[in-house]
């Protein structure tokens, strides 16, 4: 198969799951948006009207990390069980295993792009105006689209050695979920060097503070914070390609004979 | 005659510990010509699909070698590959054309010979879940026809739909497959397999206990079936 027949494939099958997956629910293609938004409701309910967060404009801050949180969580979840999912596909056929998460995490971004157009409205309604600091989020948006990559494939792999690591992988999102500044900022830590390596140790954190500064404070993102993003998903992204290179025969004998 | 696929004391067993109790076959031997087809006899259970899978590169063998000539496609015809219930016939059959290998133009280009195949009208642009078993086969027949491979791997998927397409698929293949294309058949319909193949093999407790012609390695497998208590 060539490079141009590998991306058709892994488009259309993104392309089409996005249209199967809408056809089963009477609100279609609308809960891309709505089910983010349920998420934001239900968090805000909690922390803003029940806790009182005391977070200047809470529901921007809110929405701003938990729509980009959910991008990474679901894609990555969903990547992770791609294999599994595609193993009467894998026993028939001698394709590139990665297709299966890549196409998965191609249909998470498609859904994320109108979600971001989405949330670019609701700040702009709520009083954000654009500056030439939002250009940022073109690059800050790839690198995450990097990170899930590299995750969603290492996902993948490490649940078609053994299943168990779906639900550890499950369980390191709700880790992640708090440690990554959904609904806390995570200027508050005191301690720098505490802050630092946080966001050294948790790229997606890393990721969300970013965007925050570019669409709610205008203003560019730290380079070098961006740089270890890159740096970080990178190298885990040349460790999987390479183990992937090196396994697919692996794949198909652990998942086809489960 | 140039082999196109050939096997070297291949064995299979699904166990890291090379447990014997989980050992498939082993030893085979086997080499396929250009324009051959060899039909592949066997009880259920006795390996004949996972040696299929291994000729067309799904899994690799625990040992032996595998050897395929150079810029040969090896593939097995499937139906319904790639299939999802909530698209359509159309979507599915594209899916499953790029699935096959070929490009987008091949793709769409071929839809158009899927859908007068298949013979299901307007279901064509039906989702697929709402179609009934028979026109879920006829739709994937058609699509597995496009399979370009030059050695096509066929695992028992030859009877379906009614009579009257029935004979229409076996014409269909018959034609596709006749002289420029190698076959590997497992199938258990005898006249079928007298039909299409001028060799058979006969796999039986791990390993090929009889090779020769249709009628012979039939007889011998009917028989070994009559002896079993």
């Amino acid at each position: 198969m060539t490079f141009n027949q590998t991306v058709t494939l892994v488009d259309t099958l993104a392309r089409f799951h996005l249209k199967g997956e809408s056809r089963q629910y009477f609100f279609g293609y609308l809960w891309w948006v709505l089910e983010p938004l349920l998420y934001v409701g239900v968090f805000y309910l909690v922390f803003e009207i029940l806790l009182d967060s005391r977070q200047p404009d809470f529901l921007y801050f809110l929405m701003v990390g938990k729509l980009s949180f959910i991008w990474f969580s679901k894609s990555v979840n969903q990547a992770a069980s791609s294999l599994e999912a595609n193993k009467g596909l894998m026993a028939q056929t001698n394709l590139r295993k990665e297709l299966f998460p890549l196409a998965v995490i191609h249909q998470g971004f498609y859904r994320q792009l109108v979600v971001f157009i989405f949330l670019i409205c609701f700040l702009l309604m709520g009083g954000y105006l654009p500056s030439a600091a939002w250009l940022w989020l073109i690059p800050i948006t790839l690198l995450q689209a990097m990170l899930i990559t590299a995750c969603g494939l290492f996902g993948a792999l490490l649940v078609s050695f053994k299943r168990d690591f779906r639900l550890l992988i499950q369980l390191g999102m709700v880790f992640l979920l708090f440690m990554s500044g959904i609904f806390w900022d995570l200027n508050v830590i005191a301690d720098m060097r505490l802050r630092e390596g946080l966001l050294v140790l948790n790229p997606l954190a890393n990721l969300i503070d970013c965007y925050r500064q570019v669409l709610m404070l205008g203003e560019a993102p730290n380079g070098m914070r961006l740089a270890w993003v890159l740096g970080e998903s990178l190298l885990l992204l040349i460790i999987v390609w390479a183990a992937y290179s090196r396994l697919q025969f692996w794949i198909a004998r652990q998942v086809v004979t489960r | 005659m140039t082999a196109l696929l050939s096997l070297t004391d291949v064995s299979m067993h699904f166990s890291p510990e090379a447990d014997s109790r989980y050992a498939v076959f082993g030893g085979i031997n086997l080499t396929v010509e250009a324009g051959e087809c060899v039909a592949l006899i066997g009880r259920n259970g006795s390996g004949k699909s996972t040696l299929l899978r291994v000729m067309a590169k799904v899994f690799a063998p625990t040992s032996g070698t595998v050897s395929w000539a150079p810029g040969v496609a090896v593939s097995l015809l499937t139906l319904g590959l790639g299939f999802r219930p909530d698209l359509s016939g159309r979507d599915n059959a594209f899916l499953s054309c790029l699935l096959l290998g070929l490009s987008r133009k091949e793709a769409a280009e071929s839809l158009s010979h899927i859908e007068a195949f298949c013979e299901i009208g307007t279901f064509f642009d039906e989702p697929v879940r709402s179609y009934s078993a028979g026109m879920r086969a006829r739709l994937g027949f058609g699509t597995a026809l496009m399979n370009r491979s030059q050695v096509i791997l066929i695992d028992e998927t030859l009877s379906v739909g009614d009579q009257q397409f029935r004979e229409k698929a076996r014409e269909a293949l018959e034609q596709e497959l006749a002289g420029h294309r190698s076959v590997v058949l497992v199938s258990h319909a005898e006249q079928q397999i007298q039909r299409l193949c001028q060799r058979a093999l006969l796999l039986q407790d791990g390993a090929i206990v009889s090779e020769g012609s249709p009628d012979d390695v039939l007889a011998e497998y009917s028989a070994s079936i009559n002896k079993t208590p």
